[in-house]
């Protein structure tokens, strides 16, 4: 159901705008709105004044220090603890006092981390080099670089070994080896002094040399294989370290989040000011509220502020356009969000969310339909259910799947489906209606008389929509289609011999009548759309046959995996049969959704559903500016 | 020899019909994707948008099933 709404003018003292501004934002009951918009009032804004506007620039300027040290910070996004009020001065000198200090502390823990990440690949190196280094004892004069070349360049040593021996007259000494199949490592010696032409060598042979981290930059190599190998290993005590003392901070800073979103709240209830109008003396507010809670808000508006404020209900002006609320009982709401998928439904119109709790899992099980697979996704559904958010899209998708497997149980008793052909093969349980796999000619026609239903549904609920809504041009063409549709079918009837011969007459009249009125309804264009329409319509009903096509395909699969599990000896039989069922159930989860989806998106929706409505968002529960972690350990 | 015709005729509808779909939700799908990756918002309009060719296969399916349900015996 979409939420009547009401429009109110809260109108006041201007020494209590603060303390309504407060209390509005504390409830969450009300969208504010531009006073000026489409109301017939001009009024002139509330202009925002020095001291608020610097306090704006503050609270912004705050709210981004926060989000930046509460991305930092693991573990501090948590439920906000109440606080109360929350002195904002003294916040900004907090967190100019630790910010420094939570920034050097999560900055080290990232570089320890780096570290940890980076030393096995100097050590890796270093290792495989170590058999080529000499000892270099009582060398003081002499310098080495180690170096790792690709084997299919290994040409490019030969060209080195020349290059040097003009350079440097032979006085210098290179050893290599293949020290992988794929790599060829080799070790330099020459004399400190000729350290620059060497480099330049090696940088015109673009060969490039083994690099330690700084700190390692003056050991000699074995000294800092060494180095390495015990930093390595002290590593994680130190990270643990780090960490705790960074938990340590977050623990000492808990009410960091409930701060953050006060002074978003405080934002929000600043930059509302702009939106509303103003006389010498007094403010008006303007918004919408669920008509529902109207008087909730207004008990609240005087228990908080007295008669500093006072709510009037206003008349919706012609071009206004309330925003939307669905609000459905609880098995109907994961449907909402399927809903919200495509767009809002506008104001005023059907809510279909009750109807796709009614008929996508009916659809969705039509197609599976098969009992093992429906208590497999119905436990998959439910832990998934679980795990995920409350609030989420997932766990929306999961009740939706928990009630699809429901009705996959129920078409699978129908069907006497229990993985595929298997129940009746192992202990011969017979479908109370049809086998799909024999009798294929009712099961299209089931679906087609589904189709036909569900889209005649449609319809009439299109209709009546009109109807509510005044509009002649989308009745008159609602109802030519309607009419032409049951002449249509009527006529499929007779010709097929379900219905006497008597029909056929009547049936074409219907037929003729509907679309006459329809190319009526859409006036010169109506005469080359009207037909087209019908076409269209019949199109969707045939659409339908998917229900059949889909669920063909699942059984077919389901044999296939049967089969194959028969021909092979039993433990491989049950892991073979075991692969294909869980490929059968995963395409049988995806395909019906979406197939289950647009049957009611295209088909169904098509026929009634009007679509460009705006959400409805109380002031003081944006839940955009929740906030989200950068960081996670 | 007549029924292995009709078989090849009602294998024919499906299969041009899956072809013509494939091909149009390729096109549908890339473009789409585009957009979500603009505005995820536009997520179910482009799954309608990418269902909408299906029923190119579904007719095809339609015939296949009228020529081995009317000829097929």
């Amino acid at each position: 159901m979409l939420v009547p709404m009401a429009k109110v003018n809260i109108v006041g003292h201007r020494s209590s705008l603060d303390p309504v501004l407060t209390s509005l934002h504390r409830a969450s009951l009300l969208q504010v709105i531009d006073v000026n918009d489409d109301s017939g009032v001009r009024l002139p804004p509330l202009t925002i004044d020095d001291e608020d506007l610097a306090a704006i620039e503050d609270l912004r300027y705050l709210r981004a220090r926060l989000d930046s040290l509460l991305g930092l910070l693991p573990g501090a996004v948590g439920p906000p603890l109440e606080t109360g009020p929350v002195d904002f001065e003294e916040l900004r000198s907090e967190l100019d006092r630790t910010g420094p200090e939570i920034e050097e502390l999560v900055g080290r823990l990232d570089a320890l981390r780096r570290e940890k990440e980076a030393l096995p690949r100097h050590l890796e190196s270093l290792r495989r080099l170590l058999p080529l280094l000499p000892d270099m004892s009582g060398l003081d004069d002499y310098e080495t670089t180690a170096l790792l070349v690709d084997a299919r360049h290994a040409g490019v040593l030969g060209e080195l070994n020349e290059g040097l021996t003009l350079d440097l007259e032979g006085n210098f000494e290179m050893v290599s080896d293949r020290i992988d199949p794929r790599t060829i490592g080799a070790v330099l010696i020459y004399p400190r002094h000729a350290a620059p032409e060497v480099q330049r060598r090696l940088g015109h042979e673009q060969v490039s040399r083994v690099r330690l981290p700084g700190e390692y930059e003056t050991l000699s190599f074995r000294e800092a294989l060494v180095e390495m190998e015990r930093r390595l290993a002290e590593l994680p005590a130190v990270i643990e370290n780090a960490e705790d003392a960074v938990a340590d901070f977050v623990r000492a800073h808990p009410h960091w989040p409930a701060a953050r979103r006060a002074v978003a709240g405080r934002l929000d209830q600043l930059g509302a000011i702009r939106r509303l109008g103003a006389t010498s003396h007094t403010f008006v507010l303007s918004g919408w509220v669920p008509r529902e809670q109207l008087d909730q808000l207004r008990h609240h508006l005087e228990s908080e502020v007295g008669g500093g404020a006072v709510v009037h209900e206003a008349e919706v002006g012609p071009h206004e356009e309330p925003p939307v609320l669905m609000r459905n009982r609880a098995p109907a709401r994961p449907f909402e969000s399927l809903v919200k998928l495509l767009q809002m439904p506008r104001y005023g119109t059907i809510d279909p969310a009750m109807l796709m709790l009614i008929f996508l899992p009916l659809f969705f099980g039509m197609m599976l339909g098969d009992v093992v697979y429906g208590l497999i996704l119905i436990g998959v559904a439910a832990y998934v259910r679980r795990r995920a958010s409350e609030t989420g899209f997932v766990h929306d998708l999961s009740r939706v799947l928990i009630f699809g497997g429901m009705w996959t149980v129920v078409w699978g008793v129908i069907y006497g489906e229990y993985l595929g052909d298997l129940g009746h093969r192992l202990f011969g349980i017979e479908p109370i209606w049809i086998n799909r796999e024999e009798a294929i000619e009712p099961l299209l026609l089931f679906s087609l008389a589904v189709g036909a239903v569900h889209v005649v549904l449609g319809l009439v609920l299109g209709i009546w929509q009109a109807r509510q809504m005044k509009d002649r041009h989308k009745l008159g063409e609602r109802v030519g289609m309607l009419i032409a549709l049951i002449g249509l079918f009527a006529i499929a009837g007779a010709a097929a011999g379900m219905l006497p011969d008597s029909f056929m007459t009547p049936a074409i009249a219907a037929a003729i009548v509907g679309v006459v009125l329809l190319i009526a309804a859409g006036g010169v264009m109506g005469l080359l759309m009207g037909p087209l329409e019908v076409m269209g319509t019949i199109g969707n009903v045939l659409s339908y046959l998917r229900i059949a096509a889909i669920g063909l395909a699942s059984v077919y699969l389901a044999r296939v995996a049967n089969e194959l599990g028969v021909a092979a000896p039993l433990w491989l039989g049950v892991i073979v049969a075991s692969l294909f069922h869980g490929l059968n159930l995963v395409l049988g989860v995806f395909s019906p959704t979406i197939q289950a989806l647009r049957l009611h998106y295209v088909e169904f929706f098509g026929k009634f559903y009007e679509s460009g409505g705006k959400a409805f968002r109380p002031f003081g529960a944006d839940d955009t500016d929740q906030l989200r972690p950068t960081y996670q350990p | 020899m007549e029924i292995g015709l009709i078989a090849i005729g009602a294998g024919l509808a499906v299969g041009l019909g899956a072809i013509a779909t494939g091909f149009a939700q390729a096109r549908i799908g890339s473009a789409g994707i585009g957009a979500i990756a603009e505005n995820p918002e536009l997520t179910g309009r482009v799954i309608l948008l990418v269902a909408i060719p299906e029923t190119l296969v579904i007719l095809g399916f339609a015939v296949a099933a009228m020529l081995i349900i009317l000829l097929g015996g």
